[in-house]
């Protein structure tokens, strides 16, 4: 049987029971990591850090959860290689972590912003083996999705394949240009803030999330 | 105590002088220290229903489905298959329009705690909003503060908002309405619990956020007419954590699937003391409590203030004591703290103590059960028809859709999470909420009641908040099984007022029993009212479906090109309007019997496989509905005839109407049907691409759009 997939649970998290059942419906098993407790990042196949809020967003998005026991052990997961992926709130929190670079402030229109829109691929990574330019249409909900980053850092980014996903059409954040998810150098961290998790199945509203969670069946 | 002395004691806790005399006679003494505090807010009409328990009781119908309803926190109905949801919907009128953010924000935690008191996990939410003009002093603030509040408060604790319903009329303009309902779910393994504290010895446990002075008074506050100074009631406002809340929905369903406790109840007006209070008088049970043991945000609150805050996230419990240990386990995992406040005494006294000292002793039945309770003088219900037709239906379609009144709401609903929770088939975006339920199959949400229908007859308004939303769930295959209703209404003292509020009461439960759909929770607010203006009476519904299957289910858009169009037609009433704030005039009158049976053969067409789309006829009529079915690329053909004689017609309202869309051969499906329910069905016209045509006006889908699309920037500039 292959390992379980980690779900990172901080205390407020939100969507953690959809990714739960996501991971479920790929016939995966999921597990549970507790915000206060450590693990051994070789007993799991891949992990989660799933969105909504965490801490309530207090201080900054993501900043609390960045900071809790479990992040230590999800770093050591990073670094032997083995494959995260942040949605949303998850995206904030391995920026937080310096996981991934950059880092998600409020949206330009200063508003909550809840739809569907469309994604461009960028690069192919560890989490979507899809052809690059390829679209997909995903669900975002979020207040604080725009992802910035120093112009230079921008740079080195693309230079290393680093921008995952891009909005094709409407930006709904105002991220620069118009990215909506990265990956780390190693391209095994990946994360975005669209919500793969709500786009399993065609009675969500589409089935293209599971170009993004489908990967878990390959880790 | 001086004349003088009595006068201001009453004042400070708004009881009347008759009610001093009920107290003095229950007590067999002048009421003493706290009993004031408790007095007042037990016997406040938000906790006391004194003007409206003696109508409630019509709502007295049951189905077989119902499980719970009124007297617990919120109705249950089952499902089958083992699943039941409680559902519920609620006021939190005067602290919205007070404070907009932290109003509408605890308005939506308050209702969530009602629902997962009992149980249920949180899927779902809803809010009704009666906004005044636009243009109204700080209206433009307000709106954007109430949806702000709930948009921060429901996002953060991750319940989705999956539709509503927004008014604007000037009757609100100084006395806004925000309504919200909430819908939980319980699955097989999942136990109802109930507010009855049982057992002697038994112990009473404190969960959740501090205790503050935020709310004092805010029950009795809430059954106040507003005056001049509403601004001054701010401090009566309570402010909302969302994060507390997640974290207590967390812990208190954990402590409850695993049977730790024997009741548990939600401190929400009144705090405390309505808490504390209908747990024992309930259970038959009294309550030694240590108010000093009440976790403080500030040690000076004193314990007058402590029974009367209305801090939020905050839920009281009763647990045998061997649990304890296994409860605190819980709640400290999820970073909450519990505190043992006291135990479960024989009946009927409960004892408040206040660092060892007796400062009450008291039955509290004598503030539940024998709170007063007035059959207030009201005007027997009469029609307020003074026309039956109107000189002129000037309006037209591009007007309607760039009005505030009609214009697209996506501005408000963008801001709310519609999705997580991952349950969601139906969004704000179309005309009824679908959840799917873990057995697959489709659970409907529908809110209803319309303004403009109550302006100008109250009965037939009651009928129809249990109507429209009926068939709205009926025109997409979905069985109405239960309603749960907000009673907004302006100052009960005022006969006219009364009136209104019996007819609209008496016409729900008529309607909601024709229906099999009966009344399983709701609440009142009274005292609508600012300056002596009442509002326009509004009591809101929300309404709650079942379907078999989420697959087919008809959308609320047009689908193919070339489809024919069915308009479907119960005719009984015709309104036709003069102005947005559609004063109407109508003709005919509804036969509720027919209206029902109608609707369970809308509701057989709903579940056909030949209807792609379908929608049901609201405001504005024929014209807009059709708007509304027409996207981004398909519009309409539709022709004038027996339907519509004139352009005007398009713009008629009627009770009732379904379009439907679908292949050929759709009209031959209903007539049978509107044969045997003397209704009329005609085919009007065929889905086309790029324009809606009403007879020969034919307009440009692109440019209906951006009106409707750029309404909303238009009469709220400084919020886009």
């Amino acid at each position: 049987m292959s390992k379980p997939v980690g779900i990172v649970r901080f205390l407020g998290t939100n969507c953690d029971r959809d990714v739960w059942e996501a991971v479920e419906n790929l016939d995966l098993t999921p597990q549970w990591l507790w915000h206060a407790d450590t693990f051994t990042p070789d007993d799991y196949s891949a992990f989660v850090v799933p969105g909504g809020f965490s801490y309530g967003d207090y201080l900054r998005c993501g900043a609390l959860a960045a900071k809790s026991p479990v992040m230590q052990s999800l770093k050591e997961a990073a670094e032997k290689g083995l494959p995260v992926l942040g949605i949303c709130n998850g995206f904030q929190v391995l920026c937080e972590a310096q996981l991934l670079p950059g880092a998600l402030v409020r949206n330009e229109g200063r508003k909550f912003v809840d739809k569907w829109v469309e994604l461009k691929l960028e690069n192919s990574n560890a989490w979507s083996n899809l052809e690059r330019g390829a679209k997909i249409r995903l669900p975002v909900a979020h207040g604080e999705g725009r992802f910035y980053v120093e112009p230079a850092e921008l740079t080195r980014m693309k230079e290393r394949g680093q921008i995952w996903w891009t909005y094709a059409s409407e930006n709904p954040n105002g991220s620069v240009e118009n990215i909506a998810g990265v990956s780390n150098i190693q391209k095994n961290v990946c994360a975005l803030m669209p919500h793969p998790e709500r786009a399993m199945h065609e009675w969500m509203g589409g089935d293209d999330g599971r170009a993004i969670m489908g990967a878990l069946l390959r880790a | 105590m001086t004349e003088q002395e009595l006068a201001d004691k009453l004042k400070k806790y708004r009881l009347s002088r008759g009610e001093y005399g009920m107290m003095q006679k229950l007590l067999g003494r002048d009421p003493q220290g706290v009993e004031w505090a408790l007095f007042s807010a037990l016997w406040s009409e938000h906790c006391s229903y004194k003007s409206s328990r003696v109508h409630l009781k019509k709502f007295a119908f049951r189905s077989s489905r119902v499980l719970q309803s009124m007297g617990e926190n919120a109705g249950v109905i089952d499902l089958g298959h083992g699943e039941k949801v409680a559902f519920k919907m609620e006021s939190h009128n005067h602290p919205s329009f007070i404070e907009p953010y932290q109003g509408a924000a605890t308005g939506v935690g308050g209702i969530l705690r009602d629902i997962f008191t009992m149980g249920a996990r949180p899927i779902a939410l809803a809010n009704y909003l009666c906004f005044g003009r636009p243009q109204a002093e700080r209206m433009s603030a307000i709106v954007d503060g109430v949806v702000a509040g709930i948009s921060g408060y429901g996002n953060c604790v991750g319940v989705p908002t999956v539709t509503g319903q927004t008014e604007f009329h000037e009757s609100y303009d100084k006395n806004v309405l925000v309504n919200a309902l909430a819908v939980g779910l319980f699955t097989e393994s999942d136990p109802i619990v109930t507010s009855n504290a049982r057992g002697v010895g038994n112990l009473v446990v404190y969960v959740g956020a501090k205790t503050g002075r935020d709310g004092v008074h805010g029950a009795s506050m809430a059954s106040e007419a507003f005056g001049e100074d509403s601004a001054s009631k701010r401090p009566t406002v309570q402010i909302g954590d969302p994060f507390y809340e997640k974290l207590l929905i967390e812990s208190c369903l954990e402590v409850m699937k695993e049977n730790l406790v024997v009741a548990i109840q939600d401190m929400g007006a009144a705090g405390i003391t309505s808490s504390s209070f209908e747990m024992a008088a309930k259970g038959g049970v009294g309550l030694r409590l240590h108010l000093d043991q009440v976790p403080l945000r500030d040690s000076s609150v004193g314990p007058e203030e402590i029974l009367l805050s209305e801090s939020q996230e905050r839920m009281l419990l009763v647990c045998e004591p061997k649990k304890l240990e296994a409860i605190q386990e819980v709640f400290h995992r999820w970073g909450l703290d519990a505190s043992v406040l006291g135990e479960v005494i024989k009946g009927p006294e409960i004892e408040l103590f206040w660092k060892k000292d007796l400062i009450c002793k008291i039955d509290p039945k004598l503030l539940t059960d024998h709170a007063p309770m007035y059959e207030r003088p009201y005007e027997p219900w009469v029609p307020k028809r003074k026309r039956d037709a109107l000189e002129t239906t000037a309006l037209k379609l591009e007007e309607l859709l760039s009005s505030a009144e009609g214009c697209s709401r996506r501005w408000i609903y963008q801001q709310y999470d519609q999705r997580v929770g991952a349950k969601t088939v139906r969004d704000c975006d179309d005309s009824i909420a679908i959840q799917r339920l873990p057995s697959g199959r489709g659970l409907g949400l529908v809110l209803g009641c319309r303004p403009s229908l109550m302006r100008v007859d109250a009965q037939l308004g009651g009928y129809d908040a249990a109507f429209y939303p009926s068939l709205e769930l009926a025109a997409k295959g979905f069985q109405p099984l239960a309603l749960t209703d907000c009673l907004n209404f302006g100052n009960p003292e005022k006969p006219e007022i009364m009136g209104e509020f019996v007819a609209a009461v008496e016409a729900l439960a008529d309607a909601s029993k024709l229906m099999n759909a009966p009344v399983i929770s709701g609440n009142v607010s009274f005292y609508n009212e600012t300056l002596n203006r009442n509002i326009t009476s509004t009591p809101a519904t929300g309404v709650v479906g079942l379907r078999d299957s989420i697959e087919g289910i008809p959308r609320s858009q047009f689908v193919n090109d070339g489809d024919e169009i069915v308009l479907w037609r119960l005719p009984a009433v015709k309104f036709t309007s003069d102005q947005f704030g559609r004063e109407a005039a109508f003709s005919g009158a509804l036969d509720p019997e027919m209206t029902s049976r109608w609707l369970m053969e809308v509701f057989q067409m709903g579940l056909s496989k030949h209807v792609s789309a379908s929608r049901v006829v609201g405001k504005f009529g024929l014209g807009y509905a059709l708007y509304r079915m027409c996207g981004e690329e398909l519009g309409a053909k539709v022709a004038t005839g027996a339907w519509a004689e004139a352009p005007g017609d398009f713009y008629q309202e009627r009770l009732y109407e379904v379009l439907l869309s679908g292949p050929a051969g759709l009209l031959e499906e209903v007539t049978p049907r509107a044969g045997r329910t003397g209704s009329e069905a005609w085919k009007i016209g065929t889905v086309t691409k790029g324009v809606l045509s009403l007879g020969s006006d034919t307009k440009d889908l692109k440019g209906l759009h951006e009106l409707y699309r750029s309404g909303w920037r238009k009469h709220f500039p400084g919020l886009s």
